[in-house]
């Protein structure tokens, strides 16, 4: 009974606003068609106006007296929450009593209430911008900004941007605010409290506030401690509800195809014996075969996949051969680190990619270029012209080999086609193809046997910040400015699934290792993972202080890391969508982030030249599998610094890739900077 | 709080009405009313500040962490609006402030530029092509000190080392608690009798294998005679990080090279080893103030000593002498401190070598040297004063009774030197149109030399008013034309074999030295060579002065001896020799992989003097005496 979702509560206070909403959603969709139809008339479209009006069931008239309304309202009407004819004075003296009110509770109780001080900070300094009390905005606003967190900082300074009615209109920030509530989750001690002092005081005003643009999601327990709620606060619009974590997420790995690798075979039982049967995270994943059933992985026709070719089945050969040779790393065997770093890069390197065999590493410039270079003894070459191709023999067994054009063999080769800096590269899992995004909005896909671009998809008009293809390829999924993250495929030229839900750029995504699931990053500091099946968000994950730039899933796909511009790097527990442990340690933006192949080690590089090394078996080691995610004060996060077992700086060049080869050597890249 | 404060003054950045009003005038708009402006403004900045926080999004993508044009470009393009085509800058422009007539204006500066020059300009090079480069950053854990690598020690970590030696563990993690340490700790307390005194903990400089094949590879090339592999260890030392656990091994090496080869008049070996120190001193990464106990004396004896060569007549030593100069002035710049005083005390040394009518005019040109070096300030109130005495030497060695060949050189370098030190001074001190007359009263004999040297200098900074310093050019150091030496320098390879010469090469005949008759030669024969192989080495065990004969290798009829000495105190080594040329080499073998060479500075009572000996006083004064006495003290 503890972990009933009880919302009733809030409810009460919110009820009124819903049934608005049912009626205010009725309205604009009409509303819309009106625009529709308007906009017809003026272009003199008459027939499709008049098949339009049939279907719809409007009539002239409605459309008539219909016309003045929208316009001279559409402004008052999109921000009427905000009117308000109250005293501007007043706004201060509540703020002040709701403060005073908040420190005069008990300990246990204050922590939690004061994160309901933020969001009515942000809504009354609305309020009174809104009514054109811009100077008592303005007075108001520099009482108590620095009452808040230091990671609303940054909000707070976009907000005190905004200082007209005018300004309200077509900011984003403005619009997030407005449309979506801010989530704070409290326990029913704490909420009791805050429910009792606004009724016996009366304070109309801050009741309002509450009703409208606050959701608060009550939870029967113990408060949370400040650590607690710290930890997962930052978020744009507050946390993530309880009940936006309640499905359930298959985040094992898919069956793995029989392969007959009869020599391989022996040697891995002979292995299998050697290590005791650890859990999950343990096993790497080709030895995980053997358990036939994991009740967490997906079926594998759950997502439509590629049939297997043989080169895939030869490639898969090669892979697990070399997973025999790797190393084991950790604290006490540390790893070796490769760098990789791009010199004379003048025009400003904006994505470096490496292939997941480590043969290939792509570079995206700021000039719109896109270099491949080869990474291992062998060149790159094209494939030969059509008429060479004619007079090879098909039949023999090195034809792959045969159809290379030996002349063009070289150590790198330039793709060029994009029209604005290309953000984000990804190789097929064949290597055979690189998709790329760009600032020009556009994602290409380029053939690494002919070296030329052989689609581009127009499907995200703003810049497209990120693209990644499925590990087992075909998909690709990508992320950008206008707030969306996409999966398409590789023969379609329009997406298959558009992710929307992010209050702001979408700057990372990252697929799942069973290719059914997406996770996204976000500059409004929340992290989501999408069922692409259902095209549902599944997970919210709320926590980062700064906009999210870079994911990695564990190999065993149960965790993702994720980082970013605040410099933390967070680990999070897919299966109940709580924070497992927060690492600090970079003192700027971090770029890359790469789990070795056995899961024990993650290496975080980024702008701070750093490469840093963390112990992920100890985090696991030391979390408890048993809690109730539904309870948030008893979610407890490692931060313990002893995480931290490896830092190693570089000269001037920032890391902005991170790989572990097959063998556990990690490979780091980043291009020289000339300060 | 003060840093909330410090956010909330970059946000409060506005666009006054003021500016409002100067743009519209600019593009034509005149009398814009105060209300309109005022508005303008406030919309103005809000929109300004979108775009910028959009823009942020453009650099935090461009992994950069600098905000650019082109950022805001992007940031315009995203919001329909056309960027400014064409204004693209890497670098910051600032804004120019200019006030007057009541309005006080913020001002881009824009040049014109002449499209006929742009047109006709040379183009610029083609920028070199991107490429890829693989180092390793770190190897199971341990990042390899390459120049690819920060250096391993930062020189703020190894200036909190010379407090703390608990640092040291810090930087390398692999120290060992050696044998040395303890034993040392344990000598010490028994010494001071008191538990409570604080003990400075012996610094464990350990060599790995390949920093004692790195030293002795350094050490063989910075002294031996080819100067292709010479320059390319100079630059070794000059560039590498990670050199800060060999630097009190190069610091003792250098220090007791000088020692050893003044004595011997090796101005070449001399020229060497300032050429190291030069090298060592360019090293960005090294934090070199521990070690100026050992480097202030050796250059200085470099600039200040009696007799640098075999042929003071011949040879020139002067360039030494110069270089040693620059570098003593580039030591004082860098490290002196109102603590450690190096200016004062090496200035007062020149000083006293200049005031002294005793001294050799060679060293007198050293001191001339060495002060003129230090800037005008010192020439103006150490040199001008003790210019008329100069002047009476100088006199005395060119014009007088007995005209002695060397010191008639000597006299005539002191007079160049004086012409090039003092003109600029004298250039502001003096007016223009002194006479000669006035000059030679007040600098008796050098009055007419310097007073035209003066009005060159006129004559030639209002010619030429852009290069006003004397065109001379830094002379790099050369070495004097005399028959290459062949050497090899021998260290210990491991410490079991201390300096035990196993890989010496004598190439046959390469060491016999043509000589000009004129010079005199101590001691008769010249074929006979011998080599003195010196171990710092603390350890007793050492044999001393164990002779080895390589009659083999040398090819020639002459034997060549190879004397081991142990123990550092130089004044063996002119008593050990007995004729002919002879080379000094050391070698400081790390003595049971900890080779603590600082064991002398430890103790008690030089910790005393901040590491630095009072080396004015009696070490100079040591050289030159050993110098004096070198005639009589090689039979």
């Amino acid at each position: 009974m503890a972990t009933q979702y009880s919302p009733s509560e809030s409810k009460d206070l919110v009820d009124q606003t819903s049934l608005n909403d049912a009626n205010k959603t009725d309205l604009s969709d009409k509303q819309t068609l009106l625009a529709v139809l308007q906009f017809l008339r003026k272009n003199n479209f008459k027939e499709t106006e008049g098949l339009l009006k049939k279907e719809s069931g409007i009539t002239d008239d409605d459309v008539k007296t219909d016309t003045a309304h929208p316009s001279a309202s559409e402004v008052s009407y999109a921000l009427a929450a905000y009117k308000s004819d109250d005293d501007p004075t007043l706004y201060d003296d509540h703020f002040t009593d709701l403060k005073a009110f908040i420190e005069s509770c008990l300990d246990v109780h204050k922590v939690e209430l004061s994160m309901i001080l933020y969001p009515v900070f942000v809504h009354m300094y609305l309020e009174l911008v809104f009514n054109q009390h811009e100077i008592h905005a303005k007075e108001f606003y520099e009482k108590f900004c620095m009452d808040q967190e230091d990671y609303y900082q940054e909000d707070l300074r976009k907000l005190s941007t905004v200082t007209k009615k005018e300004h309200m209109q077509e900011n984003q920030l403005m619009d997030n605010f407005r449309s979506s509530k801010f989530i704070i989750k409290m326990s029913r001690d704490s909420y009791t409290h805050l429910k009792r002092h606004l009724q016996e005081k009366q304070l109309n005003l801050l009741l309002n506030i509450i009703q409208e643009h606050l959701f608060i999601d009550v939870f029967d327990g113990v408060p949370r401690t400040k650590q607690q709620i710290d930890s997962t606060a930052g978020g744009l619009l507050g946390e993530a509800t309880r009940e936006a974590n309640k499905a359930k997420v298959l985040y094992g790995l898919l069956k793995e195809p029989d392969l007959n690798i009869p020599v391989e075979e022996e040697e891995e039982t002979v292995e299998g014996e050697d290590r005791p049967k650890k859990k999950k995270p343990k096993k790497d994943p080709l030895l995980m075969k053997k358990s036939k059933n994991d009740p967490n992985a997906p079926a594998n026709n759950r997502m439509p996949l590629p049939e297997l070719k043989d080169r895939d089945k030869l490639e898969k050969i090669t892979a697990f051969r070399e997973t025999l040779k790797r190393v084991k790393i950790g604290p006490e065997s540390l790893p070796s680190i490769c760098f990789y770093t791009l010199l004379n890069s003048w025009q400003g390197v904006t994505s470096l990619e490496t292939s997941e065999d480590s043969s290939l590493m792509s570079a995206g410039f700021a000039d719109s270029l896109i270099r491949v270079w080869s990474l291992v003894p062998s060149k790159l070459r094209a494939m030969k012209t059509q008429e060479d191709l004619e007079l090879i023999d098909k039949d023999a067994d090195d034809v792959l080999e045969r159809m290379m054009d030996d002349r063009t063999a070289s150590d790198s080769k330039l793709l060029i086609g994009h029209n604005g800096p290309v953000y984000a590269a990804s190789f097929n899992s064949d290597r055979n193809y690189l998709i790329s995004s760009s600032e020009d909005g556009t994602i290409r896909l380029w053939s690494l046997q002919t070296w030329s671009n052989l689609v581009c998809y127009k499907g995200h008009i703003y810049p497209v910040w990120d693209v990644k293809f499925s590990a087992h390829g075909h998909y690709f999924a990508s992320a950008g400015h206008d707030r969306t993250a996409r999966l398409w495929s590789t023969d379609h030229y329009q997406p298959l699934r558009i992710f929307a839900g992010h209050l702001a750029d979408v700057d990372c995504v990252q697929f799942h290792p069973n290719s059914n699931y997406i996770a996204t990053g976000s500059s409004d500091r929340h992290i989501r993972l999408w069922d692409i099946l259902s095209g549902n968000c599944v997970r919210v994950m709320t926590g980062h202080k700064g906009a999210v730039h870079s994911l990695c899933f564990s190999p065993d796909g149960r965790y993702l890391a994720s980082s970013g511009v605040d410099g933390t790097v967070i680990i999070w527990d897919l299966s109940k969508g709580n924070m497992m442990s927060q690492m600090r340690g970079h003192t700027s933006t971090v770029c890359a982030l790469s789990f070795s192949r056995d899961g024990g080690v993650l290496a975080s590089g980024g702008l701070d030249n750093c490469v840093k090394l963390w112990d992920v078996n100890r985090i696991l080691n030391e979390h408890d599998t048993d809690i109730d995610a539904t309870i948030p004060s008893t979610l407890l996060v490692n931060e313990n610094p002893k995480l931290l077992f490896g830092s190693y700086p570089t000269k001037s060049t920032p890391v902005l890739n991170l790989h572990f080869t097959r063998k556990n050597l990690l490979l780091a890249a980043g291009a020289m900077k000339i300060s | 709080m003060a840093e909330k404060h410090d956010k909330e003054g970059k946000i409060s950045a506005n666009l006054s009405s003021d500016s409002v009003r100067v743009i519209a005038e600019s593009i034509g708009f005149h009398g814009v009313p105060d209300d309109a402006s005022t508005y303008l403004a406030e919309d103005c900045t809000y929109r300004l500040k979108l775009i910028v926080q959009e823009a942020l999004k453009f650099m935090q993508h461009g992994k950069r962490q600098k905000l650019s044009t082109a950022d805001f470009d992007q940031a315009l393009r995203v919001q329909n609006i056309e960027p400014l085509y064409g204004f693209h800058t890497p670098d910051l422009i600032p804004f120019r402030y200019a006030s007057g007539g009541g309005r006080e204006l913020h001002f881009l500066e824009d040049k014109e530029l002449d499209l006929q020059e742009v047109i006709n300009s040379t183009l610029p090079r083609v920028p070199l092509d991107v490429t890829l480069k693989a180092h390793w950053l770190c190897i199971e854990g341990e990042q390899p000190a390459i120049p690819e690598n920060p250096p391993p020690a930062s020189k703020e970590q190894q200036k909190t080392e010379i407090l703390d030696p608990t640092v040291k563990s810090a930087i390398d993690k692999s120290k060992k608690p050696g044998k040395l340490v303890d034993g040392g700790k344990a000598r010490l307390r028994h010494k001071g009798g008191n538990e409570l005194v604080k003990m400075k903990e012996l610094s464990n400089h350990e060599l790995s294998m390949e920093q004692q094949l790195y030293y002795k590879e350094i050490t063989e090339a910075c002294v031996g005679s080819e100067e292709s592999r010479r320059s390319e260890a100079l630059q070794s030392l000059s560039t590498d990080p990670g050199l800060h656990q060999m630097l009190p091994r190069f610091s003792t090496f250098i220090f007791e090279g000088v020692k050893i080869n003044v004595v011997q008049n090796n101005l070449a070996l001399l020229i060497y080893l300032m050429r190291m120190v030069k090298a060592l001193m360019d090293n960005q990464t090294l934090y070199l103030e521990k070690y100026l106990h050992e480097f202030v004396p050796a250059v200085t004896t470099c600039i200040v000593c009696k007799q640098l060569c075999m042929r003071p007549d011949v040879d020139n030593h002067w360039a030494l002498r110069d270089f040693a100069a620059r570098l003593n002035a580039q030591i004082c710049k860098n490290f002196s401190t109102s603590i450690n005083n190096i200016q004062p005390r090496i200035t007062k040394t020149f000083c006293k070598a200049v005031k002294s009518d005793k001294t050799v005019l060679a060293t007198q040109y050293g001191a001339i040297a060495g002060l003129g070096e230090l800037g005008s300030e010192v020439i103006k109130s150490f040199l001008l004063p003790h210019i008329k005495s100069i002047g009476e030497r100088v006199q005395l060695a060119t014009e007088g009774p007995v005209i002695n060949n060397a010191d008639k050189i000597a006299a005539d370098n002191i007079k160049k030197a004086l012409c090039k030190y003092l003109p600029p001074v004298l250039k502001s001190l003096r007016s223009a149109n002194e006479t000669v007359e006035e000059y030679i009263a007040e600098y008796g004999y050098l009055g007419p030399t310097i007073h035209s040297a003066v009005l060159k200098e006129r004559q030639s900074s209002s010619a030429a008013s852009v290069t006003p310093s004397q065109p001379t050019p830094r002379p790099t150091i050369q070495l004097p034309q005399q028959p290459k030496t062949q050497f090899v320098i021998q260290s210990g390879p491991s410490p079991t074999l201390p300096g035990t010469p196993s890989t010496t090469r004598f190439p046959p005949g390469g060491m016999s030295i043509s000589r000009t008759p004129s010079t005199p030669i101590p001691g008769g024969s010249t074929n006979q060579q011998k080599i003195v192989i010196m171990s710092s080495q603390p350890h007793p065990t050492t044999p001393v002065g164990q002779s080895i004969t390589l009659n083999s290798m040398t090819g020639g009829p002459n034997p060549t001896v190879v004397k081991v000495l142990s123990g550092s105190s130089s004044s063996n080594s002119s008593s050990v020799g007995n004729s002919g040329q002879k080379i000094v080499v050391m070698s400081l073998p790390p003595g049971n992989g900890t080779g603590n060479v600082q064991g002398s500075v430890v103790s008690p009572s030089t910790a005393q003097d901040l590491g630095i000996r009072s080396i004015f006083g009696d070490q100079p004064a040591h050289h030159m005496s050993l110098t004096k006495s070198e005639p009589d003290a090689l039979p």
